[in-house]
């Protein structure tokens, strides 16, 4: 069933509906405490990377500060940020720029 | 101490009194209440405000179950080591079922002795000149003990290569 919706229902729900359409990145920063080994096999896990690509993330996070984990929709931006916190990588959200 | 594969999951034997209450402080570090732990293990995550307030809301609260659920998983776990047939060690079985949740409790025992006991970067190299306390220096090697048994689980380190596990008579 379709809705007529009016024109203040439209504008009202714009501005949500364009954050959440816009892609966010999930980042993972470097600890002094984690294994290595550690990181990659919760990144296999989670986004079910292989060994080499979630070792090259694990790396970029060690080397750099941080990585760029994974980019898109802001639920599955969300989910992939509690699983990976849920293993105690520290791990944040951030809309990426427009 | 020593690590053996066995089917049911990893036995750990030979623990010391001292490392057997450092391994059941593992249930209190992953739920405390103290603000420097509770800051690295539910981080803030967005940098609105609005966005983080709604995740403080929604996500955090499972998060705290996950947290809880794992302490009491392990606390189970570590209430039903058994003294070994010679002396005062102690025996600990991690089984297949629960190794998951041990290596991120572990993984968050760390994390939280790393926030309470105020250590840096340059505390965690063994080798480190950095000036420390007595505590510090009790922390730094719980984090060490921690990280091999970590390692163990993950199949890093062989059973050959571990050897006789450093222990913490200290």
């Amino acid at each position: 069933m379709v809705r007529v919706k009016t024109k203040e229902q439209t504008e009202t729900k714009s501005k949500p509906e364009t954050a959440l359409a816009r892609p966010w990145n999930v980042i993972v920063h470097d600890d002094p405490v984690t294994l290595m080994g550690y990181v990659t096999r919760v990144f296999m896990q989670v986004f079910g990377y292989d060994e080499s690509k979630a070792r090259k993330l694990m790396m970029e996070v060690h080397k750099t500060g941080r990585s760029i984990v994974w980019t898109g929709g802001r639920e599955q931006a969300e989910t992939y940020v509690q699983k990976l916190q849920a293993h105690h990588l520290l791990t944040t959200l951030e809309l990426v720029d427009a | 101490m020593w690590v053996a594969r066995v089917d049911e999951g990893w036995l750990f034997g030979d623990l010391s009194p001292r490392t057997a209450e450092i391994l059941k402080g593992i249930p209190m570090l992953l739920e405390s209440e103290d603000q420097r732990v509770r800051a690295r293990l539910l981080p803030e995550t967005l940098d609105d405000a609005a966005h983080e307030a709604d995740w403080r809301a929604h996500a955090v609260p499972e998060l705290e179950r996950l947290f809880a659920s794992r302490a009491t998983l392990v606390g189970r776990d570590l209430a039903a080591m058994r003294k070994m047939q010679s002396g005062e060690k102690l025996l600990l079985l991690v089984t297949n079922q629960h190794a998951s949740a041990w290596l991120a409790a572990l993984n968050a025992a760390r994390l939280a002795l790393y926030a309470l006991n105020d250590l840096t970067a340059q505390h965690m190299d063994m080798d480190s000149a950095e000036p420390a306390t007595p505590q510090q220096l009790q922390a730094v090697a719980s984090i060490h003990l921690m990280a091999e048994m970590q390692s163990v689980l993950m199949g890093e380190e062989t059973l050959e290569s571990c050897g006789p596990m450093a222990d913490l008579d200290l």
